[in-house]
């Protein structure tokens, strides 16, 4: 479902954020994605959601060769992935509700449609009660849930995480990898840069680990499914 | 292409993507209901966003009253000028127009013309095609006229004959009224036997004429430029109202919103800054033609003419807020087109 290969991506001629990148993420793969600040990780997810381009290499989701997409392109790549933030990036002028219905609004659903799919989302983030809200009323990990039902609420073959636990206690972020968790079960492929090292270890699935921008662990075919424990 | 393209990958990832057996019957459903009428579906949700987005840019002109007044009124006056000047050059125009259509052609025949040869040459002017209506005026009547209205009786008398020629006043026929159909008709006329010469005034209807050419040259120049600014002006607007939605823009980028999308709220918004700036430059134009029109009538009484200053009337007033809208909607493009590139969702992640 994502794949890299031999991606390098230099910012100046002295910034070298990605070095010859390769790894391949099969669907309903749930990953973790590490390594100090500054490593690329970022920069890695930026590449999966096409806001960068790869200065040299493949990238490559879904089967679409993203180096070639035309710029209006685009925006229909990245309705097919689903993003959750560390801060959330919801709006404050618009309810839970609206917040959630941003991706399909865009995609130009039926309000019908969208009502139905909506509450399922929030639903399986265990929200449904508080649709009315302003996301300001609603505590840390209740917002970031608005968040992520908000990246699954169009059914997206891909999701990514940047820091999803970021500011929440454990048993929070406990929470929040089991929603992950279920989401790989049916069929999502699921990237999560974290650094979070207890919750990595206590989780045991595939690790991709960068270091200045070289892939050190998880990459290539070789530690396909492998590390993956499932 | 950029329609069909993007359903093509939708269906080929839900097929990929679909294992577990409820999604799959969701997709299937989802697709069944697409192959019924994907048109119109998509044209049906297509409008009713149209129409959402419209309810939400003017709503929120509402709720900002000042402001969005304050924006209306800049854009009125910047319309209202140009459109007074136009309306006061029309009624101008309208003017000389009524008197190009008293231009009367004095034909006056030589002396020894007797009365009889007078009166055929009158029925002679009288058949053309151009000529509405022929007046001969007697050479008798007219000295008897004359010594009535100048007051020259005294010296009159001294005369041994009648200093004064048999004349034809003659009316044109409506058609023949622009300066060229009157020349042409000068030139018939003085060709005839008897005529011993022609006058006409329309020297000074050409001065006029070639005043008014100027001034509407001026007036157009100047709508050019209000125009401009017009366009200016919402594009600085416009360029704020994006400012503050610029979480909102990152957002729906991010979830994948089209270019188009994304501008959609902004050029509605500067439609409705167009509609609000039409409405004010008509309010403004209703009240200066009020104010004015008093004193106008009575300046035009004194002159003996039927000179009014014209309003829009509905057809111009229509005309007016539909220029006014499309303004503001180019001045909301240019700003979009400049502004709205700027922001990508790049900068979210961090470092």
């Amino acid at each position: 479902m994502i794949e890299f290969r031999q991606v390098t991506k230099r910012y100046d001629s002295d910034h070298t954020a990605l070095r010859q990148v390769n790894f391949h993420l099969d669907r309903g793969e749930l990953a973790f994605l590490t390594g100090h600040s500054g490593a690329g990780k970022s920069t890695l997810l930026k590449l999966i959601m096409v806001m960068e381009r790869p200065t040299a290499g493949e990238v490559v989701v879904g089967g679409q060769q993203l180096n070639s997409l035309p710029k209006r392109q685009i925006p229909y790549i990245r309705r097919h992935i689903g993003v959750v933030f560390q801060n959330h990036q919801l709006l404050f002028d618009r309810s839970v509700y609206d917040n959630v219905a941003m991706p399909l609004e865009v995609m130009g659903a039926s309000p019908n449609d969208i009502g139905r799919r909506v509450r399922a989302a929030l639903d399986k983030v265990g929200l449904l009660s508080k649709e009315k809200m302003n996301p300001l009323q609603l505590s840390g990990g209740e917002q970031q849930r608005v968040g992520i039902a908000r990246a699954v609420v169009n059914k997206p073959p891909v999701l990514l995480a940047d820091e999803p636990t970021g500011n929440l206690d454990p048993a929070l972020s406990a929470d929040i990898m089991q929603l992950f968790t279920e989401f790989s079960q049916v069929g999502v492929t699921v990237l999560i840069a974290t650094h979070d090292i207890a919750l990595i270890n206590e989780m045991g699935r595939r690790q991709l680990i960068l270091d200045h921008g070289r892939l050190v662990t998880g990459g290539g075919a070789a530690a396909m499914g492998g590390v993956s424990g499932y | 292409m950029a329609v069909w393209l993007p359903v093509a990958v939708l269906r080929q990832w839900e097929v990929s993507v679909g294992t577990d057996s409820r999604q799959k019957q969701e997709a299937r459903r989802g697709a069944d209901h697409r192959a019924k009428s994907p048109l119109k579906a998509q044209a049906r949700s297509y409008v009713d966003h149209h129409h959402k987005v419209a309810r939400d840019s003017a709503q929120r002109l509402w709720k900002t009253p000042i402001a969005s007044l304050m924006t209306w009124t800049v854009m009125g006056v910047a319309l209202a000028l140009p459109l007074a000047l136009l309306l006061l050059l029309n009624s101008l125009q309208g003017v000389s127009a009524g008197w190009e259509s008293s231009a009367r052609i004095t034909a006056y025949l030589a002396m020894d013309i007797p009365m009889e040869q007078a009166r055929e040459a009158a029925e002679e002017v009288a058949i053309d095609g151009r000529v509405l209506s022929v007046q001969l005026v007697d050479r008798d009547q007219a000295l008897a006229e004359f010594r009535a209205s100048s007051g020259l009786d005294d010296a009159l008398d001294f005369l041994d004959e009648n200093p004064l020629p048999h004349t034809l006043l003659i009316t044109p026929e409506d058609s023949a009224r622009s300066a060229e159909g009157v020349r042409a008709l000068v030139a018939f006329v003085e060709g005839m036997d008897g005529v011993a010469q022609v006058q006409v005034d329309l020297g000074w209807l050409q001065r006029l004429n070639a005043m008014t050419d100027i001034l509407a040259r001026a007036v157009w120049a100047l709508a050019l430029l209000l125009g401009a600014a017009v366009i200016l002006v919402i594009g600085n607007t416009v360029r704020l109202a994006i400012e503050n939605r610029r979480d909102e823009i990152l957002v729906a980028k991010l979830v994948g919103g089209t270019d188009a999308f994304v501008r959609r709220p902004f050029l509605y918004t500067g439609t409705w800054f167009g509609l609000g700036g039409g409405v004010v430059a008509w309010l403004l134009i209703q009240m200066s033609l009020w104010w004015l029109n008093g004193p106008i009538e009575r300046l035009a009484g004194l002159y003996g003419s039927e000179f009014a200053l014209q309003g829009p009337g509905i057809d111009g007033a229509l005309a007016l807020i539909l220029i006014a809208m499309l303004l503001g909607w180019l001045g909301a493009w240019l700003a979009v087109k400049r502004h709205l590139d700027d922001i990508e969702p790049g900068d979210i992640a961090g470092g």
